[in-house]
């Protein structure tokens, strides 16, 4: 599936941050290979969007960030949610949710025409 | 400010340096799992590369994240800034103008003192240019008059000079340009005179070598002409090119012009070219100027030191040169040196507005701060970090300090052509003036150094409040805590001692200008004519100098045949508000000739009869001098009391014989006349001789005429007179006032700036006592509710704020008296018989600053007396 492989938009790319941050702390590489293990490698995190957008969710103060060690021993910055992190989460979860209901609705709609 | 950019540097650095080893973590993770996935690693590396893209991007991208954000909370506090700066407009106005008044002051002082002090003089290279001067050792003092003999030794003997050069100017001269005469100020220049000021033409050439006349007797033949006066006179520099002027009958051909502006020295029209004269007995004349070029390898001390060890030599070598040295000054200080007590005085008192002006805004901003302390607390309960109060605050006084600033910056454009107009015209390099870049940028620097002083201090002070006090005591009238309330209570002091010492240097100074007003010149000023003419001669030629002595004889025979005119009478030299002039060595009769340096001196005035009548100068003994008084009869003079003094104490004046040198005839003293102050008010009279200008060979004179007319119809008629008798005699007109009024140029300047700055210091201070007051009123209307329902009366209340204000008006009194009393000290030179320390001045001083302190706390007193208890204790 390497060739499906594609990059996600900014808006969507925070809310996925969100979401896998949610789940535990972890640093920008972690991030990056979780998000793309999840989704079986059909999403594919580009670096030049991932930092950025950590450094903007940082300074929202959606997310704080740590210095400690990593699995490998060595130094990396851990990124944790805040609380309003977390509420950002689940208003932009909502969201999404009602985005995609409307779109299967039209789509549906479409096919029943 | 440079702790506030470090702060910002290291708090950049340690970003970047995070965002570096948090890309290069990412980038070494991916290498290990790739060689995990059994890639070798050069290979996992390269991979690992074009999978992350270019480093250096996503870094920029990191950063941009960084500077939006910053930028975000700027517009965010710049909008928070401006809503509440435009909701209390009232205290916006009032700021805006006391920084921008004092911004606009500053700047433009600056601009002056800039262009006249600060800039280097406009031509090449100008710090080596150097004025080389006689040092008199018996005054100490040096003096740009050099003699020719003297200038070709010290040329000769030197090797520090790339170039020297001798000059004298000559002003007013009749320049014909065909058949019309026009004024033009004549300069007299040596060879390398352009080559010193490393001048190029406009268009043609500047004189050299070859246009110096071979000997004394030959004439010059080529004339350069300053640029303006070229397109005065032709329309443009090139149509000036090869047209002839005459000079004292000599004439010569344009052949450039020089670069527009040079007009050095003085204000010259037209160069010529001379030879120095190199006789024996002119080394004890000085009629020239030298200026030099140092060599790029010689400083001003080698310089000085050479020419003091020539100077020594050349003392010793010739007997007229027993009480001269010689002396190097840099150009700039010789012609700029007597302005820089002016300037400096007017600077710094500048500076005092500026400082008041400041604490004025401190106090306004601190009041404020303080009547904020609800709004601000509240913004901190909601989260807002002390950091993010100061940003705000601080914020808020930027935006004031730029808006100020900007108009501080238009006010100062204005400013400095009123200054301009108002400077004396002759304050060198006054028309050069303008508002340029460094003055922009001395006048922001103000503007963000205020800021930083007077945003700062309310800012951490604002910041510095109890949440729970200030949200407990309710309303917009928290009390302030009593730290401001000092605080407060210094900065009026301080503006209060500050403008004492304005004011009493502006009361020093305009006693001295009155003083100096309506000191007793000697003569009568007002209703006199001032006719400046330049009848111009070939030299030697008789005919020439005969018709000129018939032209002056006629025109003053018919101007006092005019009706309304008492007296008319011509002087050769008018000395009010000109150069003094030096003087010269006389020979008494019967007396030992003496050793230079050791015979009377006095000054020569070439006069007509009725001079002594006209200017009203009692004659205390003997005869005028009249129509008797030919070349064919016996020389006569008149001396002046001073010199009847010195040279002849205990003895008889009239009936004496003198001579100005051995060759030349003895003169009859025939009278004795009282002191004048001629040349310069605030300078005691110096013995003068006069002599008849029919018995010489005559001069141009300028024609003095009492009258009871009108200056304009005077004026009218003086000049057809003149144009019957001949039309070629170019006159100007003034007035004896105005001449006097122009010596006073500088004492007056001096005056008026300083006296309009100490009325704005002293305004500034009254209102900082003002909101001072107003503001403690506002803060405790509560308390003198309380006190009038508990049976205070109107008049207690008012004490009670008087008396608070006073106090503080009375300790910067005393410091700021203090302070004047040490400053005045400075004043000494700029003083006209007038004591630094003169009683008058000081008790004025507190007169002012004392009723206007009065008033300023008399409304916020009658206010708070003027409470209603009812109203406001129903209100709480």
């Amino acid at each position: 599936m390497a060739s499906a492989r594609f990059p996600i938009p900014q808006g969507t790319l925070d809310m996925l941050i969100l979401h896998v941050l949610s789940l535990e702390p972890a640093h920008g590489y972690a991030i990056a290979q979780r998000v793309q293990q999840i989704s079986r490698e059909t999403v594919r995190v580009n670096q030049g969007s991932l930092y950025p957008a950590l450094h903007r969710l940082e300074q929202k103060r959606w997310l704080k960030s740590e210095w400690h060690q990593s699995e490998t021993g060595r130094e990396a910055k851990f990124y944790t949610l805040t609380r309003p992190g977390h509420q950002q989460l689940a208003r932009e979860k909502a969201s999404w949710d009602q985005l995609t209901a409307a779109v299967r609705l039209i789509f549906n709609e479409g096919t029943q025409a | 400010m440079t702790r506030l950019l470090n702060l910002f540097r290291r708090r950049r650095d340690r970003l970047e340096r995070d965002l570096d080893r948090e890309l290069r973590y990412h980038m070494d993770r991916r290498v290990e799992d790739l060689i995990k996935d059994g890639l070798r690693e050069p290979e996992a590396r390269r991979q690992a590369s074009i999978e992350f893209g270019g480093v250096a991007q996503v870094q920029e991208a990191v950063r941009d994240t960084w500077i939006w954000r910053w930028l975000d909370a700027l517009r965010g506090d710049v909008r928070y800034a401006m809503r509440s700066l435009t909701k209390s407009w009232g205290f916006t106005v009032g700021a805006g103008a006391v920084l921008a008044l004092a911004i606009g002051a500053n700047s433009a002082i600056f601009s002056v003192v800039n262009t006249v002090l600060l800039q280097p003089l406009a031509y090449p290279d100008a710090e080596r240019l150097v004025s080389i001067e006689t040092l008199w050792i018996n005054t100490g003092r040096s003096s740009q008059d050099v003699s020719g003999p003297d200038f070709l030794d010290w040329q000769a003997q030197s090797d520090v000079f790339e170039k020297m050069a001798l000059s004298f100017s000559n002003a007013d001269e009749a320049i014909f340009l065909g058949d019309r005469a026009v004024f033009g100020n004549g300069g007299y220049v040596s060879a390398d005179f352009f080559a010193v000021f490393g001048q190029v033409p406009s268009v043609g050439r500047l004189l050299t070598e070859r246009d110096v006349p071979a000997d004394d007797d030959a004439q010059a033949t080529a004339a350069v002409v300053a640029y303006h006066w070229a397109v005065a006179h032709f329309g443009s520099d090139k149509a000036a090119i090869g047209k002839t002027i005459t000079v004292y009958g000599n004439a010569t051909e344009i052949v450039g012009v020089a670069a527009p502006g040079f007009r050095y020295p003085g204000a010259t029209d037209i160069w010529t070219p001379m030879r120095p004269t190199n006789h024996a007995p002119n080394r004890s004349d000085h009629p020239y100027q030298a200026v030099g070029r140092l060599k790029g390898n010689a400083d001003l001390t080698r310089a000085q030191a050479q020419m003091r060890t020539i100077g020594d030599t050349l003392a010793r070598r010739y007997p007229e040169n027993r009480l001269k040295r010689v002396t190097v000054i840099p150009l700039q200080e010789r012609l700029t040196g007597n302005l820089q007590a002016t300037l400096w005085v007017l600077m710094s008192a500048v500076g005092v507005v500026w400082l008041i002006g400041c604490a004025n805004i401190a106090n306004l901003l601190l009041a404020r701060a303080a009547g904020r302390t609800r709004e601000i607390a509240l913004r901190a309960a909601l989260g807002a970090g002390r950091g993010r109060v100061v940003r705000q605050l601080l914020t808020e006084s930027c935006v004031l300090a730029g808006v100020a600033g900007l108009a501080g910056f238009l006010l100062a454009s204005m400013l400095v052509q009123a200054l301009a107009a108002l400077a004396p015209v002759n304050l060198p390099r006054i028309d050069e003036v303008r508002m340029d870049r460094p003055v922009l940028v001395f006048a922001l620097g103000l503007s963000l150094v205020s800021t930083v002083l007077f945003g700062l201090v309310p800012a951490l002070h604002g910041s510095r409040l109890s949440l729970s006090g200030a949200l407990k005591h309710g309303g917009s009238k928290a009390t302030g805590t009593r730290a401001s309330a000092r605080l407060r209570s210094a900065l009026v002091v301080a503006e209060v001692a500050l403008s004492v010492i304005l004011l009493v240097t502006a009361g020093l100074l305009l006693r001295s200008f009155q003083t100096l007003q309506h000191v007793d010149l000697g003569f009568t000023k007002d209703r006199v004519l001032v006719a400046d003419t330049v009848y111009a001669v070939r030299d030697g030629v008789r005919e020439d100098l005969w018709s000129r002595s018939r032209f002056y004889a006629d025109v003053l025979e018919r101007l006092r045949a005019v009706p309304g005119v008492s007296a008319a009478s011509g002087v050769a030299f008018l000395g009010m508000g000109r150069e003094p002039r030096s003087p010269r060595d006389f020979f008494i009769q019967g007396r030992p000739e003496g050793r230079a340096g050791e015979r009377p001196q006095a000054e020569l005035h070439a006069i007509t009869a009725d001079y002594f009548k006209t200017l009203e100068i009692p004659v205390r003994a003997g005869r005028d001098f009249d129509r008797t008084d030919t070349p064919e009869r016996p020389q006569v003079a008149i001396i002046n009391e001073t010199m009847a003094r010195t040279a002849f104490p205990g003895e008889a004046a009239l009936g004496q014989r003198i001579r100005q040198n051995s060759r030349a005839p003895w003169m009859e003293i025939v009278g004795v006349v009282a002191d004048t102050r001629w040349q310069d008010p605030s300078q005691p009279s110096r013995p003068v001789v006069y002599a008849a200008s029919t018995q010489g060979t005559g001069n141009s004179l300028a024609i003095l005429a009492r009258t009871s007319l009108d200056d304009q119809s005077i004026a009218r008629t003086l000049r057809t007179l003149m144009h019957e008798a001949n039309p070629t005699v170019p006159v100007k007109f003034e007035t004896m006032e105005a001449l006097f009024d122009s010596t006073l140029a500088y004492p007056r300047f001096r005056t008026q700036v300083i006296g309009l700055f100490a009325g704005v210091a002293a305004l500034l201070a009254a209102v900082g006592v003002f909101s001072v007051l107003a503001y403690l009123v506002g803060q405790r209307t509560r308390e003198f509710a309380v006190r009038r329902a508990l049976g205070a009366g109107a008049g207690d209340v008012i004490g009670l704020i008087v008396g608070q204000g006073l106090r503080l008006v009375a300790i910067g009194l005393v410091l700021g008296l203090a302070s004047a009393l040490a400053v005045a000290r400075l004043l000494t030179g700029l003083l006209y018989e007038i004591s630094p320390w003169d009683v008058g001045t000081y008790l004025g001083t507190i007169a002012v600053l004392g009723s206007a302190a009065l008033l300023a706390t008399l409304f916020p007193a009658i206010r708070a007396a003027t409470i209603a208890p009812g109203t406001v204790l129903q209100e709480e």
